[in-house]
């Protein structure tokens, strides 16, 4: 799916964690790409592998022990893997940012924020401090924090969390990238907040033009915010589609259990769908699909339970990993599942 | 309230203010209110949602009616015993009637003890319960939460996030509470593991004929858990109604937003934006008036000067606003 | 009965409980597990356990008799000050002991001191520890004051303070020598240390989730530090122990230097502070020697220390 309008191509990247307690496949076979000015979810629980990947995109995975084994990421036409650390710098901040979750931890606490977000431009940009600190000041502005000539010269601690988190994208869009990486962050903050930080980040996604990888657990956040979604689990990407689509008819079991699961303001549930089971640890994934032990037509299947299904494109626009997809299996896999398993099972209408 | 059920837990005005203290001689400056006159009453069997952002103080309310933070002011009723001015031998009593369940399942399980231990232990001090039987008991419990009894001697990190929450919720149980105060007890789970929970919480309440103070930011979460809601900002209580009559109409404007901000996966559901611009003051210097009114969108002076009483609005038997405008 | 018979099939419970019951992996045996994967650490306290079983042998013998040694070190023997040579691998002394027998003796004392050093600092310190982190307010005010106070004082001259008054003085009938007096010293001026650092683990525990659940379901504030707190912060106070240790063997040549320790029985302190007037006239190797055995019983502890607080050290689990 790469065209003209692709800012970012990620391509089969893998990415491991050695230790002396084994290996961990945090993210394996992951790809997907993302359009110029338009906002990519990347959806999943703990432990699926998405912060990794947001991570291996800018190549900080924690070393020792973290490692990209395979693939690789095209950035701007650039092959990412390829650079350079020195080069790679200079792509860090300037050309592709990224902001996290916790904003306290984030930001350097024994340094007042217009310090911080000085360095950051400094770094990229030959300004003088002067410039750079009325820079600083309008970036704040900009992000709707009010009296922002005071504010530069405040502490992180004297800031709330939102305004933490304002100044955390302040930092990031202040050179102007075309990729915003942004991991969870509206997780720790209050939903009223939430709104507004969400806001702000249209806002300035409309006047820069920049893309943006929102990572998040939140399907309420994606349904609402990302032009397109992929669906993590277990280190695998389940499903790819644009955000309507996915939503309305999603094709994955796992994106079908979550969907049902969520309880939902205004419609009176007498109980909960749930998807039965726990999330797996990445040093203890299921053979096979690895979300067939939970799954209710995969967890006494044969097929699943031995071979993991690759992402395939059934439609234009949307891959799925399972074996039951609509139009996922090719006619001589359904003979030689009739042949080895017997029966076959169908898609029931409802699962 | 709902007059059929009788009156479990009533709490009167309660206050609950933390001093602030500065200088060598430590003298109190001021004061964080962190609960600034909450009253509510909940009926056996029933389920009250306590509903507000950060720093609204619903965690403060709950301590506040065990015990575990000391109320500056105000009445809480357990069942006909007043808590607040209970002794040694009847608060003790208390402790076993009255059970809470913690939101973190990473810190409220003591990592360096079995599970049969942690579970057990409210057992051995409160009964003096011999202990072949309370391990009997112990596997009963991990059985009613969905886990196997031969998981005794684990430890918590031998478990997962949702696990870990059964167990706490196996250890609120031990005592055959009858009333349950559960603060927070899905916000730390994924989205997958929170439905099972949510449905535990349920069937149990059936079950066992249990009484919930439901603690949660998540208004989804609380429409499914509570027969009512009461929504809290800065200390106060400002709407209580019935669940259901809250969603279809939300009276006050800070229920409104909060109910607008909410991400909605199914568009059919998404209402009109009312963006909510500004953050939640500070504690320690709340504005004058209604503390909602710097961020209100149709506050008026009234609004600026007055601070507005909870009270029953005419026209809607059990749904109770603060607010001047009502509903406007 | 309530709730427990009600449709809650006992019996198959019973033969569950009877027959599947895996042993929970703790957080104790993790630590340990990591801590024998490193090779270094385990030759450290293979080092370390050498030194113990030296000691611990010379007491024996001392006990039982045996005769290892003279029994006077003050007798002259044979020529005094001999260079290292075959006989005698490290030289002799001014009497013509074996320079090397004097080491391994010297090894007793050195033991004995920083061990009995230990256990007093840490009764002192960790039940005060707890209890000031746990009771906060005027008790918690009080604990911080004197230890406060304590520390600022120069540890030397502490220390030489309490050696010197304990001396010659008897306690609880026994008579303090030498040795006693100057680990009752040690311990009762080094407690701090150990005090505040479990203060502030209590202290940061004490909010935790799991000590509010057992004060919903009423457990005493006794019950509460020593089943829930103490077993959370213990960690520390074995990394502790291990790390003072080497601190309270050189605390022993200190006093040893400042003539306070044992007279009659060698000591590699005694030796260090003989060598001041010895190597003037070139006699380096008494000073050597006890060098030599000191560097190695703190090296081994200092590394073994460092992999005990990587290994026992929460945060880095993975969780």
């Amino acid at each position: 799916m790469v065209g003209n309008g692709t800012l970012l191509s990620v391509e089969n990247v893998s990415t491991h964690f050695f230790s002396e307690e084994g290996v961990t496949r945090a993210v394996q076979d992951v790809s997907f790409s993302i359009q110029k000015g338009k906002t990519f979810a990347l959806v999943g629980e703990s432990g699926c592998g998405k912060s990794v990947t947001a991570l291996s995109i800018m190549r900080l995975v924690p070393a020792p022990g973290g490692k990209i084994v395979g693939g690789q990421i095209v950035f701007e036409g650039e092959n990412l893997s390829a650079l350079s650390e020195k080069q790679m710098r200079d792509v860090r901040g300037n050309k592709i940012a990224m902001i996290f979750q916790e904003p306290m931890t984030s930001l350097n606490p024994v340094y007042t924020v217009g310090n911080q977000i000085v360095e950051a431009i400094r770094l990229h940009q030959k300004k003088s401090t002067g410039r750079a600190w009325a820079d600083a000041a309008e970036m704040l502005r900009k992000v709707g924090i009010a009296d922002p000539d005071r504010r530069v010269r405040e502490y992180p601690h004297q800031m709330s969390g939102g305004m933490r988190q304002r100044v955390m994208i302040a930092m990031a869009v202040s050179c102007e990238p075309t990729l915003l990486i942004a991991d969870e962050p509206t997780t720790a903050l209050d939903v009223t907040i939430q709104a507004q930080i969400l806001d702000l980040l249209d806002e300035l996604q409309k006047q820069n033009g920049m893309s943006i990888l929102l990572i998040t657990h939140d399907l309420g956040v994606v349904a609402e915010r990302a032009d397109d979604v992929a669906v993590m689990y277990a280190s695998r990407i389940a499903e790819v589609a644009d955000s309507r689509p996915l939503f309305a008819e999603p094709l994955h079991p796992y994106t079908q259990g979550l969907l049902k699961s969520l309880p939902r303001l205004g419609l009176s549930d007498k109980r909960l769908r749930t998807i039965p089971g726990t999330v797996p640890e990445p040093l203890h994934f299921p053979g096979g699909c690895k979300f067939h032990p939970r799954c209710p037509i995969g967890f006494d299947d044969k097929r699943c339970q031995t071979i993991e299904p690759e992402l395939r494109e059934v439609r234009p626009g949307r891959r799925v990993g399972c074996w039951y997809a609509p139009g996922y299996e090719t006619k001589e896999e359904f003979k030689e599942y009739e042949s080895k398993y017997g029966e076959h099972k169908s898609v029931p209408a409802e699962c | 309230m709902a007059n059929t059920n009788r009156c479990l837990l009533s709490v009167d005005n309660l206050k609950t203010y933390f001093p602030i203290r500065k200088g060598l001689l430590r003298r109190t400056v001021g004061y964080i209110k962190a609960v600034d006159g909450i009253s509510f009453g909940i009926g056996a069997g029933q389920a009250l949602g306590l509903v507000g952002e950060s720093g609204c103080g619903k965690t403060t309310v709950a301590r506040s009616i065990v015990r575990l933070v000391p109320p500056t002011e105000g009445k809480v009723v357990f069942d006909q015993v007043d808590v607040l001015s209970a002794d040694r031998d009847e608060l003790r009593e208390l402790r076993r009637q009255i059970s809470l369940i913690f939101q973190d399942p990473f810190s409220s399980l003591n990592p360096r003890m079995t599970v049969g231990n942690i579970i057990g232990e409210p057992l051995k001090i409160q009964k003096k319960t011999a202990s072949r039987e309370v391990t009997e008991r112990v596997a009963v419990l991990l059985s009613k939460v969905g886990l196997s009894p031969g998981h005794i001697n684990r430890y918590p990190h031998e478990f997962s996030g949702g696990q870990r929450q059964r167990i706490g919720i196996a250890r609120a149980l031990a005592l055959e509470p009858k009333l349950v105060i559960c603060d927070e007890p899905v916000s730390a789970l994924d989205v997958s593991i929170q439905s099972q929970i949510l449905n535990l919480l349920k069937d149990l309440q059936e079950e066992f004929g249990l009484t919930y103070l439901f603690i949660a930011h998540d208004l989804a979460v609380i429409e499914f858990s509570c027969d009512i809601v009461a929504v809290m900002y800065m200390g106060r209580i400002v709407e209580q109604a019935a669940a259901e009559e809250l969603y279809r109409n939300p009276l006050h404007p800070y229920t409104s937003a909060l109910m607008s901000a909410i991400p909605q996966v199914d568009p059919s559901l998404r209402g009109r934006r009312t963006a909510l611009g500004g953050e939640v003051p500070s504690a320690f210097n709340p504005p004058a008036g209604c503390p909602f009114h710097p961020r209100c969108p149709s506050a008026n002076s009234v609004c600026r000067k007055q601070m507005p009483a909870l009270e029953e609005k005419s026209d809607y038997e059990g749904h109770f606003v603060a607010c001047w405008r009502k509903g406007q | 009965m309530g709730w427990w018979t009600r449709g809650s099939h006992l019996s198959e419970h019973r033969k569950i409980l009877k027959t599947e019951q895996p042993k929970g992996r703790s957080l104790w045996k993790d630590g340990v597990r990591r801590l024998r994967r490193r090779k270094l650490a385990m030759v450290c306290l293979a080092v370390v356990v050498l030194y113990f079983l030296l000691a611990g042998f010379l007491y024996l013998a001392e006990l039982f008799d045996w005769q290892v040694g003279p029994i006077r070190w003050q007798q002259e023997v044979g020529k005094s000050y001999q260079p290292p040579s075959r006989e005698n691998i490290f030289g002799t002394d001014i009497f013509g002991q074996s320079v090397l027998r004097k080491t391994l003796y010297g090894a007793k004392i050195s033991m004995t001191v920083a061990l009995c050093a230990s256990f007093i600092s840490l009764a002192i310190g960790v039940p005060l520890g707890a209890i000031a982190g746990y009771s906060r307010g005027v008790v918690d005010e009080i604990i911080v004051w004197v230890y406060s106070t304590l520390s600022s004082i120069p540890y030397i001259l502490l220390i030489l303070a309490f050696a010197v008054v304990l001396r010659d003085k008897t306690l609880f009938g026994y008579k303090l020598t030498g040795i006693t007096s100057v680990y009752l010293a040690i311990g009762l001026t080094s407690w701090v240390g150990i005090c505040r650092l479990i203060r502030g683990e209590v202290i940061k525990h004490k909010n935790r989730e799991y000590v509010l659940a057992a004060k919903s379901y009423g457990s005493s504030g006794r019950r509460i530090i020593f089943k829930h707190l103490m077993p959370n912060v213990f960690h520390l106070v074995i990394i502790d122990f291990s790390l003072r240790f080497v601190a309270f063997i050189h605390a022993e040549v200190i006093l040893s230097f400042l003539g306070l320790g044992e007279a009659t029985r060698p000591s590699w302190g005694a030796m260090i502070n003989d060598a001041r007037i010895e190597l003037s006239r070139g006699v380096w190797w008494q000073m050597a020697a006890a060098t030599v055995a000191i560097f190695f019983i703190s090296l081994a502890l200092n590394i073994f220390g460092d992999a005990l607080r990587d290994s026992l050290d929460p945060k880095l689990r993975i969780q």
